[in-house]
C-alpha cells in the first residue's frame, strides 16, 4: 500500500503541499483532482523524489520513501509520467524505453530482453519508430513513449500527470486503456487528470485538492461523491 | 614546381602533423571540458590545472622510474579521486544553490590557483621535461615525421573514438546523455544520477590528465603550463558548441591546424590573436557553437 501522511513541500517560501494524508492499494486507480495550481503535480513530484517533503511521511509498505533521490524512489517500484512527458530529445526512442529498464536493478538481460519485447508488442508505433529521435514523434506517440519507458520497469506504484493533455480523442482512449491494463495488473495507480469524467471511468476512488491540502475523498462509483466532486471543481 | 613540392614536403606537411598533434592534445582537454558542462552545467575553470596535475603525476612517477607506457594506463586512473572529490565536496555543496554558474565558476577559478601554487610548492617553478618515450622520425610519402607525434595523433583518434562509441552507443551513454538533457526523469527512470555526476567529472579529468602525459614530452612541465592550454581548450569548446563532443572534436582540430598553418605566414605571436578572432565571431553570429549541446537534439 502506498501511504502519504502529514505531507508537507514548499517551493522556497511558497507552502504548496499543506498536510495531505492518502493511501492507495495495490489494484486501485486513485483520481487527484482539483483546479490549477492547487499542489497537485507537486503532490505526485514530492512522492517521486523530485521535490523534498518539508514534513510529512511516504511510505510504500513498510519501505520509506521521502526525502529518498528519484533513482533511489524507481529502485522501489515508483514509475513517473509527468505532466508535460519529459522525452529525452536527443535519444532515440529505444534508448528512451532501454533507460526505463533501469528502474528494474537486477533483471538479466534475457528479461531486459523480455520486457524491451513486450513494450514493443504492446506499442507497435514506438517499436517502428525505435531509430527516430524522440523529439520528432507527434505529442501523441510522445505520450506513449513516456507510459512505454515507465512500463518497462515494471513498476509496483504509477504516478500519472495529465495525461490525456492536448491529445486527440482516440489516444486518449487508448492511454485509459493502459491504466486499466495496470489496475488489472495489480499495479497502484495514482492518476492526476483534468478531464474528470475520462479519470472517473477508471478511477476507484479520488481525492479532491484546494490549495495544498484535500477537501473531499470519496468513492469513484458513488453518485453522492460524484456530485459533491462536480461541486468542488467547478468553477 | 619543385620549389613547390618541396616546400609541401618540408614546411606544410610537417606543419600539418605538428598542428595536428597539438591538435588531438586540445582535443582531449576540450572533451573533459565540454562534457563536464554538457552534463553538470558547470564551466571548469580549473580544467586546465588538472592537465597540468596529471603532467606533474606523470614526471614525478617517471623519476620513480615507471615507464612511460605504464603511465598513459596508470596516470589517467590516478586522475579518478581527484575528479571525484572535486565534484562530491566541492562542486555538489554549491550546485543547487542560486546562481550556479557564478558560484562553481569562482569556486573552480579558487580551485585552480590553489593547484597552481601547490604544484610550484612542491616541485618548484621551474621548467621540467621529460625525456621523450618514442625518438626519431619516418618517412612517408618524402615528409619526415616524428614518431612522437605520429603516436600522439594515433592515440587521439583512438580516444576520441572511444569517447564518441560510449557516449553515443552505450547504455552508460545514454545515462549521461539523459542526465545531462533532464536529470530528474533520468533519476525516475532509475539512472543513477549522483553516481554519473562524479563518474562524468572524473571522466573529464582523466581525458584532460591522459593529455598532461601526452605532451609533457613536447611543451615541458611546469606549475603554470595549464593557464595557456586551457585559453585555446575554452576557445574551442565555445565555437564547437558548449556541451557538444563533435564540435569540441572539430573546433579543436581545425583551431590548432589554423594556428599552425597561420605560424608559415605570419608572425606566431599573431597565431592566438587569429583563434580568438575566430571565437569572437563565433560568438556575435553564431553564440550557440557548431554543433548541439548534449543529450539534446
Amino acid at each position: 500500500m502506498l501511504t502519504v501522511s502529514g505531507l508537507h513541500t514548499h517551493y522556497g517560501l511558497s507552502h504548496v503541499i499543506q498536510g495531505i494524508d492518502l493511501e492507495a492499494r495495490p489494484g486501485e486507480v486513485v483520481g487527484i483532482f482539483g483546479r490549477n495550481g492547487v499542489g497537485k503535480t507537486t503532490l505526485l513530484k514530492t512522492v517521486a523524489g523530485w521535490v523534498k517533503p518539508t514534513a510529512g511521511a511516504v511510505r510504500l509498505g513498510e519501505q520509506a520513501l521521502s526525502g529518498l533521490a528519484p533513482d533511489r524512489v524507481a529502485a522501489r517500484g515508483v514509475g513517473f509520467v509527468p505532466e508535460d512527458r519529459r522525452i529525452f530529445p536527443g535519444l532515440t526512442v529505444q534508448e528512451n524505453i532501454e533507460l526505463g529498464l533501469l528502474q528494474h536493478k537486477g533483471a538479466s538481460r534475457r528479461e531486459e530482453r523480455a520486457a524491451v519485447a513486450e513494450i514493443h508488442e504492446r506499442f507497435p508505433r514506438l517499436a517502428e519508430r525505435r531509430g527516430q529521435l524522440g523529439n520528432t514523434l507527434s505529442g501523441g506517440e510522445q505520450q506513449m513513449l513516456a507510459i512505454a519507458r515507465v512500463l518497462v520497469g515494471r513498476p509496483r506504484v504509477v504516478l500519472i500527470d495529465e495525461p490525456s493533455e492536448g491529445l486527440a480523442p482516440m489516444i486518449v482512449a487508448e492511454i485509459f486503456g493502459i491504466i486499466r491494463e495496470l489496475k488489472a495488473a495489480g499495479a497502484i495507480v495514482l492518476l492526476v487528470e483534468q478531464n474528470v469524467h475520462e479519470a472517473l471511468s477508471v478511477s476507484d476512488r479520488f481525492y479532491v485538492v484546494e490549495r495544498g491540502r484535500i477537501v473531499l475523498e470519496g468513492e469513484a462509483d458513488s453518485d453522492w461523491a460524484r456530485e459533491r466532486l462536480m461541486k468542488a471543481i467547478a468553477v | 614546381m619543385a620549389d613547390l613540392v618541396s616546400y609541401l614536403q618540408f614546411v606544410l606537411a610537417p606543419q600539418v602533423v605538428n598542428g595536428l598533434a597539438l591538435g588531438m592534445a586540445v582535443v582531449l582537454v576540450a572533451l573533459g571540458l565540454t562534457i563536464i558542462f554538457g552534463l553538470l552545467d558547470v564551466i571548469n575553470m580549473s580544467h586546465g590545472e588538472f592537465y597540468a596535475v596529471g603532467a606533474f603525476i606523470a614526471l614525478a612517477l617517471g623519476w620513480l622510474g615507471l615507464s612511460f607506457w605504464l603511465l598513459l594506463f596508470l596516470v589517467p586512473l590516478l586522475m579518478i579521486p581527484f575528479g571525484v572529490l572535486t565534484e562530491r565536496l566541492l562542486i555538489r555543496r554549491v550546485y543547487d544553490g542560486p546562481d550556479r554558474h557564478v558560484t562553481t565558476l569562482l569556486l573552480t577559478f579558487g580551485l585552480s590557483l590553489i593547484i597552481e601554487e601547490l604544484l610550484s610548492i612542491v616541485f618548484g617553478p621551474n621548467t621540467q621535461r621529460p625525456a621523450t618515450p618514442l625518438r626519431g622520425a619516418v618517412e612517408l610519402a618524402g615528409v619526415y615525421m616524428p614518431v612522437y607525434r605520429l603516436f600522439l595523433i594515433g592515440i587521439g583518434v583512438v580516444v576520441i573514438l572511444a569517447v564518441a562509441w560510449i557516449v553515443y552507443r552505450t547504455r552508460l551513454g545514454a545515462m549521461v546523455r539523459a542526465a545531462a538533457y533532464d536529470r530528474d526523469m533520468a533519476g525516475s527512470l532509475g539512472v543513477p544520477v549522483s553516481l554519473v555526476y562524479s563518474g562524468t567529472f572524473a571522466f573529464g579529468l582523466m581525458l584532460a590528465g591522459l593529455a598532461g602525459v601526452l605532451l609533457a614530452p613536447i611543451y615541458s612541465v611546469f606549475p603554470t603550463m595549464g593557464r595557456d592550454f586551457i585559453l585555446i581548450a575554452f576557445t574551442v569548446v565555445i565555437v564547437g558548441g558548449m556541451g557538444s563532443i563533435w564540435g569540441a572534436v572539430v573546433a579543436g582540430l581545425a583551431l590548432t591546424q589554423v594556428q599552425a598553418l597561420a605560424a608559415l605566414v605570419i608572425s606566431p605571436v599573431w597565431t592566438d590573436p587569429i583563434v580568438f578572432g575566430v571565437m569572437v565571431l563565433c560568438l556575435m553570429f553564431r553564440p550557440q557553437g557548431l554543433f548541439g549541446r548534449l543529450g539534446h537534439a
